[in-house]
């Protein structure tokens, strides 16, 4: 018997040893690249140290549909166009852009010098295969929707119409073509949108998998991913092929993989980390600090009346929730975090033909004003014949935030409305279900934008969108936006959309409580990281300076 | 104990079954999938994913891929993370839990049985009451708490020990002693109440009596037989601290499995909730099964053949 638990004991301590040794390997390696990296860093190398939070989903630019994959991806690769230091979408792998006249065909003329990591030069296939890639309905591209602009994409995407249809093509070596439905204004703005990144046909036609290690990765921007430890950490090199490489300062971005943001926090201070968010426990003590930068992000934070359900099936009573709502409240006292009230549901960030912003030129469709709320609410009761409200169910999916702000509301609308509403939270997947089945009176939403146009928010509500979610349905609305679409006046269709958004806050399936912002602690040393309204984090203009 | 072992082995196996079923009904019966998420994604495209991850087939059906996985110890592609399968996530997440989880076990079974023992042998001395306090409080304070105190204090206002992520020796001292301290706790306690009652069994009596060194009377005698508590616990707590720890390796940005446990099951992510529950409820029946064979070799009046061959 000795014997068997001297050998059971050798057993584990074995596999002790082995756990450990296979430490002291993966542990050395790294341990010894931050040694170098002290050293050099002393010779003026310029290396920039990023929390991505947690592993991309995915490089594969047809797939990532996500912060997490886009904000590094953005910074590997380049599309036709990329947005500038001043959020608008200018000229990058392509050189040159011809708009026809009827603002249909675009014809991009790609660089000479534009190169991928590997050395090839790009080519006006590289981005018939990387498109072709993303509309494939094989593929099942959670972007592929973005494609739809192009002539003959959705019917190939949707699996009813052929590839030779979609008006794409190679005309030839640098020169790429396509062709629209309608003409779209925002349509440059959209493809500097990773999903529209070329691939490499050469590389991903011998290594299907080329994107999911840095070994294989061939990317053609600022950039050139030179080690990946998936779920640890991702290292960044200035890639000199780029065709812009002379802009780029950083040498060197390392990404760390840390989900928790006290701990990100925390080697924030430590200095391990030259940008972190601020925690949601520090915010309202660190938000007046000098580290913090606040950028607006183009979506809305806002709640949804399901107009199916009594009592909201009457306008009157849903104006009366909505008017008894104080945003300004809660973006100070609840939040916290910076943000700008909502008063209408397109967010700032969209300058019109005539240079004003969006938001500005519509004005405030929706206030706060208790009397006015408490009328509605007598009016909607005697049209609809209550004696008493029947009990508002709001939800909310499972989060702190959400709970706050859930509270809130409960609050003004007991004070506004004398009204008591029962909160219930559901978790987050069940909720999104639910929520699509109209099942709640009353629920949270959020809608952040995929591409850098009013149109993109407001056409949720048209009836049937699987983003409407409140059973309302207004054919003026429906036409104004379908005639937005297809209108080719810029101005005109500017004033359709304006008016669009007119009749959706008046009557009223939904009200805004505020418009997301992007907060982030940036250590005085580091400039130029730029982060759009819509779009992703750009660090083509990054400059640390030794402090 | 051949036959004792085939039939535990058989046990397991069951076991494994009866759990995976249970997972497989309880997933499918949660609403949600995996595809739902606040940006909704074309009615055409959804299809399209749904038939990549055969989620489109009948729950029966979809049950049959499922036993084909387990058998075939294939879980096929994660749907959150596309270009991943599930085994290539376990394969990449569990050795390093593995090792943080043995380290952990080593550090608190090592430092457990040795409070515990002093504190038994000091019985209401000073020692025994620092050691005795030291516990509750091991074991009182989450840990998550003394995580977050850990990297406050000793990386950012000391600065000597890296707050974070995984990748030196260093960077494991933090982790391990947030996760070592309650089960350490645990096994001090109980190492000290059954030392306790074993000091007074008349063979250590007689051991005295002999005239054995003290030292050989508690580590040859004593404690062989204290420990049969320990080692009971042993097998929950190995299969737990070994396959991650999801609230430890989210602070320390650890890239084990621990996530994989959590995030799978918000995200709905059918193949690695799969995957993750077969993993684990493999190793925790495996963990019992190893303490079971244990208790023989610790105390010879469990003869686990004769009874099993009774039976």
């Amino acid at each position: 018997m000795k014997k068997w638990l001297l050998l059971l004991l050798t057993a584990v301590f074995a596999l002790v040893l082995t756990a450990c040794t296979a430490n002291n390997d993966a542990g050395e390696k790294p341990a010894d690249k931050d040694g170098e990296d002290k050293e050099t860093e002393t010779a003026e190398e310029k290396v920039l140290y990023l929390n991505n939070g947690s592993e991309p989903t995915s490089f594969d630019p047809s797939v990532g549909f996500d912060a997490v994959s886009w904000n590094a991806l953005n910074n590997l690769m380049e599309g036709l166009t990329r947005l500038g230091e001043d959020h608008q979408p200018v000229e990058a792998t392509a050189e040159k852009i011809d708009v026809s006249e009827d603002g249909l065909t675009y014809t991009f003329h790609i660089r000479e010098d534009a190169k991928w990591s590997n050395g090839d030069a790009v080519t006006a296939k590289d981005f018939v295969y990387g498109w072709t890639r993303m509309l494939d309905p094989n593929t099942a591209s959670p972007a592929a929707f973005l494609g739809y602009f192009i002539e003959g994409a959705e019917a190939f995407n949707t699996g009813e119409g052929k590839i030779e249809d979609v008006a794409m093509k190679a005309v030839d070596e640098k020169t790429f073509e396509v062709k629209l439905t309608a003409p779209t204004d925002a349509f440059l703005n959209i493809i500097t949108n990773p999903s529209f990144f070329p691939i490499n046909e050469k590389v991903a036609t011998e290594n299907a998998e080329w994107f999911t290690e840095a070994e294989s990765f061939v990317g053609n921007g600022p950039f050139q991913l030179t080690s990946w430890e998936h779920d640890a950490k991702m290292v960044f090199e200035k890639n000199p092929e780029y065709w812009d490489a002379d802009t780029v300062k950083l040498d060197k971005v390392e990404w760390a993989m840390v989900n928790d943001t006290n701990t990100e926090y925390q080697m924030y201070q430590a200095n391990e980390l030259d940008v972190s968010d601020v925690p949601s426990e520090l915010a309202a003590e660190l938000m007046d600090s000098e580290e913090v930068s606040i950028q607006d992000q183009a979506g809305t934070y806002f709640y949804r009346f399901n107009t199916t359900m009594e009592p909201f099936t009457n306008e009157k009573i849903r104006k009366a929730f909505a008017t008894a709502v104080n945003q300004q409240e809660i973006v100070e006292f609840v939040t916290k975090n910076g943000e700008k009230p909502a008063h209408g549901f397109v967010s700032y960030g969209f300058q019109g033909p005539d240079g004003k912003e969006f938001r500005d030129t519509v004005g405030n469709l929706v206030e706060f004003n208790a009397e006015e709320a408490k009328k509605l609410l007598e009016e909607g009761m005697k049209e609809e014949g209550y004696d008493t409200l029947p009990t508002v169910t709001l939800t909310y999916s499972t989060s702190d935030t959400h709970q706050n702000i859930a509270v809130a509301l409960q609050a003004q609308f007991k004070e506004a409305l004398g009204v008591d509403v029962e909160l219930a939270n559901v978790e987050g997947s069940v909720f999104a279900s639910e929520q699509k089945e109209l099942k709640y009176q009353l629920s949270r939403s959020s809608f952040l934008h995929d591409y850098a146009d009013p149109v993109n928010a407001i056409e949720s509500f048209i009836t049937g969108s699987s983003m409407n979610r409140t059973g309302w349905s207004n054919a003026e609305f429906d036409k104004l936006i379908a005639d937005a679409k297809a209108e080719t006046d810029a101005a005109a269709r500017w004033q359709l959309l304006m008016d669009a958004e007119k009749v959706l806050m008046d009557e009223m399936p939904i009200f805004p409580i505020h418009f997301y912002n992007q907060v982030a602690l940036q250590k005085p040393n580091v400039s130029g990281i730029v982060r759009h309204p819509v779009g992703y984090l750009d660090l083509k203009w990054v400059d640390k300076t030794n402090e | 104990m051949f036959s004792y072992t085939i039939k535990r082995f058989l046990m397991m196996i069951m076991t494994i079954l009866i759990i995976a079923t249970l997972t497989f009904i309880l997933m499918h019966s949660i609403p949600g999938s995996p595809f739902n998420e606040e940006r909704t994604t074309n009615e055409t495209i959804q299809a399209n994913l749904e038939r990549f991850y055969k989620l489109d087939e009948p729950l029966p059906v979809q049950y049959m891929y499922y036993l084909k996985s387990i058998v075939t110890l294939d879980f096929g592609p994660s749907i959150k993370k596309p270009n991943e399968t599930v085994n290539e996530l376990l394969a990449r997440g569990f050795p390093i839990s593995f090792e943080l989880g043995m380290v952990t076990i080593l550090v608190a079974v090592i430092s457990g049985v040795l409070l515990g023992t002093f504190a038994a042998l000091r019985h209401n001395g000073i020692i025994d009451y620092f050691a005795m306090t030291f516990a509750v409080i091991g074991i009182s304070v989450p840990s998550f708490v003394l995580a977050t105190l850990l990297i406050q204090k000793l990386a950012v206002d000391y600065n000597i020990f890296p707050p974070a992520t995984w990748s030196s020796p260093m960077h494991m001292v933090l982790p391990v002693l947030a996760l070592a301290t309650g089960p350490m706790a645990i096994i001090a306690r109980l190492t000290r109440s059954s030392m306790l009652e074993v000091l007074t069994q008349d063979y250590i009596k007689m051991a005295r009596a002999k005239g054995l060194s003290p030292f050989r009377i508690v580590a040859r005698h004593a404690l062989r037989n204290a420990l049969m508590p320990v080692v009971t616990i042993m097998g929950t707590m190995l299969a737990g601290i070994l396959t991650g720890t999801f609230v430890i390796e989210k602070i320390f940005a650890i890239p084990g499995m621990g996530k994989y446990f959590v995030e799978s099951i918000n995200n709905r992510d059918y193949p690695v909730i799969m995957g993750t529950t077969v993993f684990y409820s493999t190793i925790l029946v495996f963990m019992l099964f190893v303490v079971d064979l244990v208790y023989g070799f610790l105390d010879p009046r469990i003869k686990l053949h004769k009874k099993e061959g009774d039976a």
